[in-house]
């Protein structure tokens, strides 16, 4: 009994970090920018892809780890320039246009490599034992990325003069300039790095997962209610709305079915946005 | 004005003579496609008139389908004996306007969910609402439901049925003419008046005294039971109801369909559906995969370049005659 329970926490502990793992990106976006990047899970998928590329040319998994992001962190880029750039401000546009690129990437994907579903190995293949059940070590692993990752998104915005400067101009934009910030390569910038936030959970999350063209829909839907539950807008959100929704929904899914789990979490979600409109986090600070 | 209308009348005027010109498979395909136009009009409402993007409109779509494939195939616990087409079609209305009812409720009043966080519930509702319908036994599991019948007159099921080509199309396109001048007379009323406003501004419209919520919620009910006629319709058609009627996939293509048509125009948006459908099927086989791609990146450009849509900008020109500048 006290083997299945510390078994189910660690599932949930393991899908609660993955879950903020992807939304993370998605969280700088939308709250630095105020833009709802819904190509998201496609730039989740372009570092599965690498991953793949990366493997079937023989290259390392380490070694994806490192180009992933960084491609997957430059077609961000790229789709700044082109399209995001013209979208701030036009927040139902910018889904719209957003969800325009998804389709785009994902058939490029479909043409380039295929619609079939295909599989990438772990860097390593490690069993865990933990109070007599096996535990793979690769979960470990990505909870301890994702924690990484948590720190380290804390520690820029809140404790670097470019993470001042990227909040300082959400703040006032116009002031920030007027004091010398440059607020369009920084707008690139953020643009970029959430991008390459899911380029890195791709690479990650990819040896677990079948890799296919939808696998970043999958990703999507939780990451948002995750972010939407835990108020937009702040880090502290997506981890409190990442704890919630992936807590919610692995629990449940271990106690009835993984469909019911769903149900039960978007209805959740929906309560917690009618009662809490600001989400779990931004209810209870006084700011605004 | 009055050349708004001639240009309106014309495109129904082409629509219904266009079938006496075309094979009968082309006939009966864009009937089906009428449907796609019926449904994108629901959407058009929702949207172009209330601001309410609805990335799951299949949702409604879906749940008018399967509500006609459960009442005309004797499916409905206690009304097994009873499978009329009439009882399917008030309940492919009816399930989904309540449906909305019910969401609207939770999603509008209160302090009230926006713009995006509306789109993205919505897209979560439909994904879910496959996986359910995969999941279910009663409503044919991932296969779906075969052998739904076609439309038929008598009460109980018998009469004479909805066959051939040509009644069908002209069936279709009367019932989607029909929603349009209902749609079109509404939306010139001061109710519909008070919906442009929600799109426009919901605060000042608050301020002003108005229900924003409650105007919301109708609308989006209305949009709603339009979608799940559209569904019933196509399923009674089509033969055939199967999850993917509920999800994701066509959420998206309505979407797009509405986006490249015209949002803000019932007519432009039911004639994007039929074009892009007709094209698909057209060069489905020529471009293969494509297809989707020239979609999408139609679709960004759109909302980069051109808000409105393409046949609502080819409507407006034609509308408005030669001379823009002077009217």
């Amino acid at each position: 009994m006290g083997a299945d329970l510390v078994l189910a926490l660690l599932d949930a502990a393991n899908f609660v970090l993955a879950i903020i793992l992807v939304a993370m990106g998605l969280m700088v976006v939308f709250g630095m920018m105020r833009i709802i990047n819904m190509a998201h899970g496609e730039l989740f998928l372009l570092g599965a892809y690498a991953l793949l590329v990366v493997q079937g040319l023989g290259g390392s998994f380490w070694l994806a780890l490192v180009l992933g992001p960084l491609v997957v962190g430059l077609v961000g880029l790229l789709l700044e320039v082109l399209v995001i750039r013209h979208l701030y401000g036009r927040v139902l546009d910018s889904i719209l246009a957003t969800w325009g690129l998804s389709l785009l990437i994902r058939q490029t994907v479909i043409l380039w490599f295929g619609p079939q579903s295909r599989v990438v190995a772990a860097p390593f293949d490690l069993r865990l034992d933990i109070l007599g059940q096996p535990f793979p070590a690769y979960r470990l692993f990505i909870m301890g990325v994702s924690l990484a990752v948590i720190l380290f998104c804390f520690w820029l915005f809140h404790r670097t003069r470019l993470g001042l400067a990227a909040r300082a101009t959400i703040a006032d934009r116009a002031t920030a300039e007027a004091m010398g910030i440059d607020s369009r390569g920084l707008d690139r910038l953020t643009f970029a790095f959430g991008a390459a936030l899911a380029g890195l959970a791709g690479v990650v999350m990819a040896p677990l997962l079948s890799v296919d063209p939808q696998m970043g829909l999958g990703f999507l839907i939780p990451a948002f209610l995750a972010i939407l539950t835990g108020g937009a807008g702040e880090l502290m959100g997506v981890v409190t709305g990442g704890v919630v929704v992936g807590g919610s929904q692995s629990l449940v899914a271990r106690v009835a079915s993984p469909a019911v789990a769903e149900l039960v979490v978007l209805g959740l979600a929906i309560l917690v946005i009618r009662l809490l409109p600001n989400g779990l986090v931004g209810q209870f600070r006084r700011r605004r | 004005m009055s050349r708004k209308r001639l240009v309106q009348g014309l495109v129904w005027l082409g629509l219904t003579l266009l079938p006496l010109f075309i094979g009968e498979w082309q006939t009966l395909q864009l009937a089906q496609f009428l449907t796609y136009g019926l449904f994108a009009m629901s959407l058009a409402l929702a949207w172009g008139r209330l601001g309410l993007l609805s990335f799951g409109h299949a949702l409604f779509f879906g749940l008018g389908a399967y509500a006609m494939a459960l009442a005309t195939m004797g499916r409905l616990p206690g009304l097994e004996a009873f499978p009329s087409s009439w009882l399917g079609l008030a309940l492919a209305c009816l399930v989904p306007w309540a449906t909305a009812q019910l969401l609207g409720f939770f999603l509008f009043h209160g302090r009230g969910l926006r713009g995006a966080y509306f789109g993205i519930t919505m897209l979560a509702l439909a994904v879910l609402a496959e996986r359910l319908t995969q999941g279910t036994a009663w409503l044919g599991g991932l296969n779906g439901l075969i052998g739904v019948p076609p439309l038929a007159l008598g009460l109980d099921g018998g009469g004479p049925a909805l066959l051939d080509p040509l009644p069908t199309y002209w069936v279709m396109l009367g019932v989607a003419f029909a929603v349009f001048l209902g749609l079109e007379m509404l939306l010139a009323s001061s109710r519909g008046l008070a919906m442009t406003a929600v799109r426009e501004n919901e605060d000042r419209l608050g301020f002003l005294g108005y229900d924003v919520a409650a105007i919301k919620r109708h609308g989006f009910a209305l949009s709603a039971a339009i979608a799940g006629l559209a569904g019933a319709l196509f399923a009674s058609q089509f033969g055939f109801v199967s999850p993917k009627l509920i999800g994701f996939g066509l959420s998206a293509e309505v979407l797009i369909w509405t986006a490249l048509g015209g949002r803000e125009m019932l007519l432009a948006a039911f004639f994007g559906a039929l074009l892009l459908s007709w094209t698909e099927t057209v060069l489905a086989g020529l471009l293969g995969a494509y297809w989707l791609l020239a979609l999408a990146a139609l679709l960004v450009l759109s909302v980069l370049f051109f808000e409105r849509g393409f046949v609502a900008g080819i409507l407006t020109l034609l509308s408005r005659g030669r001379r823009p500048g002077r009217r």
